[in-house]
């Protein structure tokens, strides 16, 4: 007999794993969530920064409590210190307290009937035909038993349930980057959020300063991990986030002068989303499903919208008593890759596009764009800004070509 | 086999992303390691922001490390 019997059983209660337990649990369902962590939302693991568009389309309030700053835009910097300034209707954001975000996010789906659990870690997992039993360790190791009729697999970059239940879920070195990050004060800025990119500066990938209240900033880094290097596994040594990071740091003429309060890190994916979704009783969202945005690894706002997509779909399997992968796959995943994921595979493209640009060619193209350009590009709208940059150099015709075909 | 520094390790489960063994996991506040089915790849140690995760080849049971290695990790 198990300890719990619920509907839908949900790990992780990120953003991905509180919202699909909202819309769930207001769908009528039985929903209960667990967490490893011993508080939601703590520690966090993240920039912070959050777009306007998902808060908007799901008619969100977010409170006071639960952002630092509100964001106007965002200023682009190349390798020889050209800046670019985005900044329109869609570049609103915030940047969060993500602490507090997150708790916000479990209560809405709490007061929506969902039940959650802080300091449970799931630990494995079996599937039979009736149903799925996981097995969860309280923080006194005791171990709980829960049977559910689905899971939901909202676990973050580890994912291991996931794993054990068959989903390709471990991350090429290639595909992440691994980051470093300050929280530092003080820091005078514009409300914008600030992105530093070149060879030198971070190699494939780029410095951020997320600005917050009373003149802090999250100062981070995010580098490619197949170009890092362990100095103790004897390859180059002090190839690593931190190194690079505290280099920029030096060379800034405001944060050399500033105090860190914070340090932490992490890796974060930067490659496709896993080959699928859904299994017979199982569904995966957010960043275990790699759903984060191959250009600047933000994965919010996707793991809000799958969130939502996959309660609608868990929604409708429970009405029609069937939780088959076809089902399941029809209703969630082919929803989400003809939409979202094609986004995504045009950014990816663009990633891989970026990675490949000496110094030299970045700065041809921050000396060529305009604000406008570049948000056409984040838009998807990569035609016109492509024109413009190999009319000065057509040798970059080689690069940019698999993003002119599609 | 691979050692973590736990008192610097900034316990963000980078390591365990990269895994393709899952020999590593994190447990309760700590990275939890499982040597025998560690491959030796070597991900976990150039994925890992903090630098905090050395690699020893070969080596499956804390007794074969060397005692210098032994003494500095406290295993």
């Amino acid at each position: 007999m198990a300890d719990i019997e619920t509907d839908v059983v949900v790990v992780g209660a990120g953003p991905a794993g509180s919202t699909f337990a909202r819309i769930a649990a207001q769908h009528g369902l039985d929903v209960v969530v667990f967490d490893k962590r011993k508080e939601i939302g703590n520690p966090v693991r993240c920039g912070e920064g959050l777009g306007v568009a998902e808060v908007m389309k799901e008619g969100l309030d977010l409170p006071r409590y639960t952002y630092s700053i509100e964001i106007y835009g965002a200023k682009v910097v190349g390798p020889k210190g050209q800046e670019i300034i985005l900044r329109n209707e869609n570049t609103r954001g915030w940047v969060l307290e993500r602490k507090y975000f997150d708790k916000w996010l479990a209560e809405l789906a709490i007061g929506k009937g969902a039940k959650v659990y802080a300091y449970h870690r799931a630990f494995d997992v079996k599937r039979d035909a009736d149903g799925i039993t996981l097995y969860v360790a309280d923080g006194d190791e005791k171990v709980k038993e829960i049977r559910a009729k689905m899971l939901i697999s909202a676990e973050g970059m580890e994912a291991l349930i996931a794993r054990k239940l068959g989903f390709p879920t471990v991350h090429r070195l290639y595909d992440v980057d691994t980051c470093y990050q300050y929280e530092m004060e003080p820091y005078d800025h514009e409300n914008l959020i600030e992105l530093y990119f070149g060879n030198e500066i971070a190699p494939r990938g780029y410095v951020w300063i997320f600005p917050k209240a009373h003149k802090r900033a999250n100062v981070g880094i995010g580098i490619g991990a197949h170009l890092a290097t362990g100095n103790k596994r004897g390859g180059l040594p002090g190839a690593t986030p931190k190194v690079f990071l505290d280099k920029f740091i030096v060379n800034d003429v405001q944060l050399k002068e500033a105090s860190s309060l914070l340090n932490f890190g992490g890796v974060i994916s930067v490659g496709e989303p896993i080959n699928k979704f859904v299994d017979d009783r199982v569904m995966v969202i957010g960043t275990a499903a790699k759903q984060v945005d191959p250009i600047h690894g933000g994965g919010i706002e996707l793991a809000m919208e799958a969130g939502v997509m996959a309660a609608e779909a868990a929604a409708k399997a429970f009405e029609k008593s069937d939780m088959s992968k076809d089902f399941l796959y029809n209703n969630y995943e082919a929803v989400w890759r003809s939409t979202r994921g094609k986004e995504i595979e045009t950014r990816l493209k663009l990633r891989k596009a970026l990675e490949s640009l000496s110094d030299d060619d970045l700065n041809h193209i921050f000396d060529t764009l305009s604000g406008d350009d570049v948000l056409a590009v984040m838009e998807g709208k990569l035609a016109g800004p492509i024109a413009k940059v190999l009319k000065g150099r057509p040798s970059l015709l080689k690069v940019l070509k698999p993003l002119m075909l599609g | 086999m691979i050692l973590i520094d736990h008192d610097e390790c900034i316990f963000c489960g980078g390591c365990s992303s990269v895994c393709p063994a899952s020999a590593i996991e994190l447990r309760g506040t700590r990275v939890a390691t499982y040597p025998e089915k560690c491959i030796d790849c070597g991900l976990c140690v150039k994925a890992c922001p903090a630098n905090v995760i050395e690699m020893f080849k070969g080596i499956k049971r804390v007794e074969d490390l060397p005692e210098e290695v032994r003494k500095k990790y406290n295993v």
